[in-house]
């Protein structure tokens, strides 16, 4: 019940928060966004041609009155047709989310839970060879470009002149065996771009939670080194580490799958924004823009509840 | 010292030597430490900051940091038993077990996201081979012996919803669980205000009776030590200075630096106290010692043979005190 009422307070605060996001995004899509009317025409169009086509894509109204309109399309989760392919917009997320999700979950999942692993491996070993070690590789991860990464693994495991094991492009996926093939290089190459950052982090975090004193006080009284990294170290630093993971969700899915999906030739989300943008297809680019706003509220929302979750000293406030 | 006759010594301390690899050198902050200690006893340990008490203490349950602490050589024998240089399993197992340990600040010493409950019942099954619900009613008995009322209560708490006394009478409690022959105590009411203060004491010694414990008492405050230890160690520079039964140790110090301390406690009857006689000078950087006796830089009775050589600890002439001294107190 208290979860309820929290929820519903947190929702309601965070309307502020979608107001902006979509106002200002939408005040750039409008006035600096490509404009679609000429492609749509042929050579020569008359005055009324162009006017018929502005009117039909809703050019010709009012901002604000157009800003209404779009925020009636988030609330009702309706956002009209494509204007590229006039297909219905809520159907081209459909078939790309599930294909998007599916791409950027097992690099995002095994990314954290390999860092966080190795992280405390490093903590533990404090100062140790096997510490500057992972440290070693994480600032060597850190370094290189993604877009290197995304080519070495190609040449690496998708081409003739390596090991030729995985497609190096494409989503042709009907089955278990086929996910795999297609999954595998990118969640790699998102991994490894990723685990430098990550590690540090987590480390960082980790030994910082070491030096407390309820951990000198575990040791005291005796906790191996399993116990104590769990039941001491791990679980009282989950409020950064949450926070971490939580606020990375938004920014992985867009800007992640975006990267990942035109590399790799994948149609999700990514690439229809992509290919939205380019070709200012404005449905699709207010249904994104509008869905990631309150994919963010809602974060906010889940992240506060895991804090309650880990921790007994916060309440929900 | 005084050793009931008869009696085998729980804990043996021999020649006990740590060292600290620093930014600015190798630092010795336990040198030479010795001492013996009885079921039963309380030994105070004082000094002044930085000379090396919570280190001798660490190292009893093998918890110098390392790096960059080290064992350098000494022994210390624990029931018997040799435990420098035990292996971390071993070593695990005594903790908590044979000799536990207590810290200043009960405000952060629990672990947070569990409750003290959980945390009690976790020592006890660690070194006991009681069932959950065994373990529990053992956890709710020790809340209970350590003065915490509607104990079975409190097993749901987590630590920021109880007191500091409350806290630190937990801790108390867990280091108590397994019933072990020495308990370390570092400060363990500094943190506290006085009424608390004054009722952990309390308790921590009528627990000691009750469980023919052995306790290591680490405190500032030498009211505290005049009224519940046996025997008082004095350390200076990671040295014993002076080792001496407590009666004694009040109305006759030996040594200049325990009379100093001592002279150093305000006295609220002594009327008109115009300043506080405190020791002048400053603790030397444990990098640069002087040659000869370490207090020989603030020592108003230090003489040339003071400042060459380094006095052994002996027994002063007409006292039970041990100290390291040429010229003690009352021996002149
Ligand atoms: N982790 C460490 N690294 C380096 N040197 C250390 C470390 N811990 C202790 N020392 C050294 O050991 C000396 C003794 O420290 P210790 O903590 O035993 O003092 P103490 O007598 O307990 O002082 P206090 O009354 O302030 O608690 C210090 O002066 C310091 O130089
Ligand atoms: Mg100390």
């Amino acid at each position: 019940m208290e979860i309820l009422q929290f929820a519903l307070r947190k929702i309601i605060g965070g309307i502020p928060l979608i107001l902006g996001v979509t106002f200002i995004s939408f005040l750039l899509m409008v006035y600096y966004g490509p404009d679609k009317t000429y492609e749509l025409l042929g050579k020569n169009p008359t005055a009324e041609q162009i006017e018929s086509v502005r009117a039909e894509l809703g050019y010709d109204q009012p901002f604000l009155q157009r800003y209404v309109t779009y925020l009636r399309e988030i609330v009702t989760l309706d956002f009209g047709n494509s204007f590229s392919s006039g297909e219905r917009v809520n159907s081209i997320l459909k078939r790309t989310m599930p294909i998007s999700l599916a791409v950027i979950t097992p690099g995002f999942i095994l990314g954290n839970l390999l860092g966080l692993v190795l992280a405390l491996v490093a903590a533990y070993h404090r100062s140790g060879w096997i510490d500057k070690a992972i440290m070693g590789f994480s600032v060597v991860g850190m370094s290189i470009s993604f877009l290197i990464v995304v080519i070495a693994f190609q040449l690496i495991f998708c081409s003739s002149y390596g090991l030729n094991w995985f497609p190096s492009r494409g989503w042709d996926v009907y089955s278990l065996s086929d996910y795999l093939r297609f999954v595998t290089v990118p969640t790699m190459a998102t991994i490894f771009v990723a685990l430098g950052y990550n590690t540090r982090f987590y480390r960082a975090v980790i030994v910082e939670e070491m030096g407390r004193d309820h951990v000198r006080t575990a040791r005291a009284f005796g906790t191996p080194p399993a116990q104590l990294l769990y039941r001491s170290v791990l679980k009282n630093s989950l409020i950064p580490i949450i926070t971490r993971i939580m606020f990375s969700i938004p920014l992985v899915v867009i800007s992640g799958s975006l990267i990942i999906e035109t590399y790799f030739g994948i149609p999700g989300v990514g690439k229809v924004t992509y290919d939205a943008i380019t070709q200012g297809d404005q449905p699709i680019l207010k249904a994104v823009v509008g869905l990631t706003a309150v994919l963010f509220v809602l974060t906010l929302l889940i992240t506060d509840i895991l804090y309650r979750v880990v921790d007994p000293r916060v309440s929900l406030k | 010292m005084t050793a009931p006759v008869g009696k085998k010594p729980v804990l043996t301390v021999k020649e006990l030597v740590i060292e600290f690899q620093t930014e600015r050198g190798v630092v010795r902050a336990v040198d030479g430490v010795s001492f013996e200690l009885y079921a039963g006893q309380t030994l105070g340990i004082v000094g002044e900051s930085g000379c090396g008490k919570t280190v001798t203490c660490l190292a009893l349950l093998g918890l110098v940091p390392t790096p960059p602490g080290r064992i350098v050589s000494g022994s210390i024998e624990l029931n018997g038993r040799n435990i420098v240089g035990l292996g971390d399993r071993e070593m695990r197992n005594i903790r908590g077990r044979d000799i536990s340990m207590i810290f200043q600040e009960p405000m952060t010493a629990l672990n947070p996201v569990f409750t003290v409950g959980n945390q009690l019942c976790e020592v006890i099954r660690r070194h006991t081979d009681a069932t959950r619900r065994q373990a529990h009613a053992q956890a709710v008995e020790m809340l209970a012996v350590v003065g915490i009322p509607a104990p079975a209560k409190r097993m749901g708490d987590y630590p920021h919803q109880l007191s500091g006394g409350m806290r630190q009478r937990v801790m108390i409690a867990m280091a108590l669980s397994c019933n072990p022959s020495v308990l370390v105590a570092d400060e363990p009411t500094t943190a506290l205000d006085v009424t608390t203060q004054a009722q952990v004491i309390e308790q921590m010694v009528l627990l000691q009776e009750q469980f023919d414990m052995a306790v290591i008492l680490i405190t500032h405050d030498l009211g505290v030590v005049a009224e519940t230890c046996e025997d008082v160690m004095v350390m200076y520079c990671g040295q014993v200075i002076e080792q001496a039964p407590a009666s004694g140790l009040f109305t006759r110090p030996s040594h200049p630096y325990t009379a100093g301390l001592l002279a150093s406690i305000p006295r609220i009857r002594r009327e008109r106290l115009q300043e506080l006689p405190v020791i002048r000078g400053m603790v030397p950087d444990l990098l640069s010692l002087p040659m000869g006796c370490r207090f020989s830089t603030r020592c108003e009775y230090a003489d040339q043979r003071c400042q060459a050589q380094i006095p052994s600890l002996r027994t002063a002439t007409g006292t039970d005190a041990a100290v390291a001294c040429f010229k003690p107190l009352g021996e002149a």
